[in-house]
């Protein structure tokens, strides 16, 4: 009998207290959105699910949980704490990116420039609500929406924050139909959104394969802290467009990335146990996620607006909003609001060029806040 | 410390506004390069054209030269009329070897048919005649 009750005072039933119960709904409201929603599922799937293994509490000292350090979730937690698993990922989108529109386009470059003023603005706030530099910087990097680099960054300069970091930046990827369009709407007339993008030009070959080396080199000579995930960006789009390693690209954009993908959701959610994650500065990281995301979408749209007053083409400042790195989404919730004035309004391919240009300049900042800081 | 202090005293002001321009003097110089990387490409590849002495060129295309050995113009139609069959309608082989841009296609079947090469076995249709093709053609020719 003695034996029964020391085996039910190890079991989750008995241990588990509100913060676990919390963190399991939240869990189960990721795999919901995920599944049944299809909000950003291949990255609300992996973290959900990692959110429940990460809250089954267990009697410490067994070596079973993520921040045990002969667990086996630790190991697998290495690939984000180091960054590797957030460069792994930037290979595959490298692979899978097609600057086309871009490299026709390069003035909405500037685009992806303007949406990453949500990152500083953001950085002010968390210095002024008292959070430290490193802390500061690290929650600022979410106004990029790019989930990669966020984690990366946080693990470079706070690593006890990757947790609510990394699940607001991919919750606010995910909840970007929700957070955008209204932004989007509140600051354009039907006019402006009316806004026909001319025909972009065909890109020569040569163009595409010269410009992953082009890029590498003068981002990286700008901002060298930023080699691990522009390096591994430019790399992955030049195996895809140089002709001769489509195996190796085609590897990168589906099992490499997939792999990656898949460890860094498991691990990242499992990282999320209730009595590290649920603290007052959690709340404060969401909210100024929230924030974060909410100027970058705003900055990119009014700096087309601005924009607009000298350029004698004009362009869609909805396009602003796709400043921002969350690749696709986005770009996708840029063309529906246009094609929601206009049904043959197409503004998805130059939505795509401001959603490249804002990986590249997310990345950029998460290297340029990197140096400033160590 | 909280508020603008704390933004002051952790240098804040300075790192958003140098970081701010970094990013954004960074993405315009790459806008810019790449810009002009399709003109650079475009001057890179008309330069052997410059360095090349230029050819006199005719304002119009001439036509090209009728091949004067029947020999020659067998050797070109032998593998259309193979793709054919045995039978076929002079029509067919005319939009091949026109498909093909060989000279003078109508002169050519003329040419074909007037030394028994090209055999019509009636009904519009005909027949690539083998006999003709070493010796004979020789005669023809004479």
């Amino acid at each position: 009998m003695e034996l029964f009750f020391q085996f039910l005072s190890n079991t989750g039933f008995y241990l588990a207290d509100y913060r676990h119960v919390i963190m399991i709904v939240i869990g189960s409201l990721f795999l919901y959105l995920g599944t049944a929603k299809h909000y950003e599922p291949l990255l609300l799937i992996p973290i959900g699910f990692g959110i429940l293994v990460g809250n089954v509490p267990f009697f410490k000292g067994f070596g079973l949980g993520i921040y045990e350090s002969n667990s086996v979730l630790h190991y697998l937690y290495f690939g984000v704490v180091t960054g590797l698993y957030p460069s792994i990922v930037f290979l595959g989108l490298g692979a899978m990116t097609d600057f086309s529109p871009l490299l026709a386009r390069p003035v909405l470059m500037l685009l992806g420039a303007a949406a990453q003023m949500g990152i500083f603005f953001t950085l002010l706030g968390a210095l002024a609500l008292g959070f430290l530099p490193k802390e500061a910087a690290s929650i600022a990097i979410i106004g990029g929406a790019d989930g990669p680099t966020s984690i990366f960054l946080t693990a470079k300069l706070a690593p006890h924050l990757i947790g609510p970091i990394a699940i607001a930046a991919y919750s606010y990827m995910a909840l970007i139909p929700v957070i955008q369009p209204p932004i989007m709407r509140l600051l354009t007339t039907r006019e402006e959104r009316l806004i026909r993008m001319t025909e972009l030009r065909e890109v020569s070959k040569k163009e595409r394969v010269i410009f992953p080396a082009l890029g590498v080199l003068l981002c990286c000579f700008l901002a060298p802290a930023s080699i691990p995930l522009l390096g591994m960006f430019f790399f992955g789009n030049f195996l895809k467009e140089c002709g001769v390693t489509e195996r190796l690209a085609q590897t990168a954009r589906t099992a490499i990335i997939d792999t990656a993908t898949i460890l860094l959701g498991l691990t990242v959610g499992a990282s999320t146990q209730g009595d590290v994650f649920l603290t007052p500065k959690s709340v404060g990281i969401f909210l100024l996620g929230a924030v974060a995301f909410s100027i970058a979408t705003a900055s990119g749209v009014i700096f087309a607006k601005i924009m607009n007053a000298f350029l004698k083409e004009k362009i869609n400042p909805l396009l602003g909003a796709a400043g921002v790195s969350a690749v696709p989404g986005s770009a996708r919730e840029v063309h529906l609001v246009g094609q929601s004035e206009d049904p043959e309004n197409y503004l998805l391919m130059h939505a795509m060029a401001c959603n490249s240009s804002g990986v590249i300049g997310s990345a950029i900042c998460a290297g340029i806040l990197w140096s400033f800081l160590v | 410390m909280y508020g603008l202090q704390a933004i002051a005293a952790h240098n804040g002001w300075a790192m958003a506004l140098a970081g701010a321009l970094i990013v954004f003097s960074g993405l315009v110089i790459l806008s810019f390069v790449i810009s002009q990387l399709h003109r650079i490409l475009a001057f890179f590849e008309k330069k052997p054209v410059d360095v090349e002495p230029p050819e006199d060129k005719p304002g119009f295309l001439l036509p090209k030269p009728f091949p004067e050995d029947i020999n020659e113009i067998v050797r070109l139609y032998k593998p259309l009329v193979e793709a054919l069959g045995e039978t076929f309608y002079l029509s067919e082989l005319y939009e091949m070897s026109r498909k093909n841009d060989f000279p003078h296609p109508h002169i050519t079947l003329t040419a074909l048919r007037e030394s028994k090469i090209l055999v019509s076995d009636g009904n519009g249709v005909f027949s690539w005649n083998p006999s003709t093709e070493n010796d004979d053609i020789e005669n023809v020719e004479g």
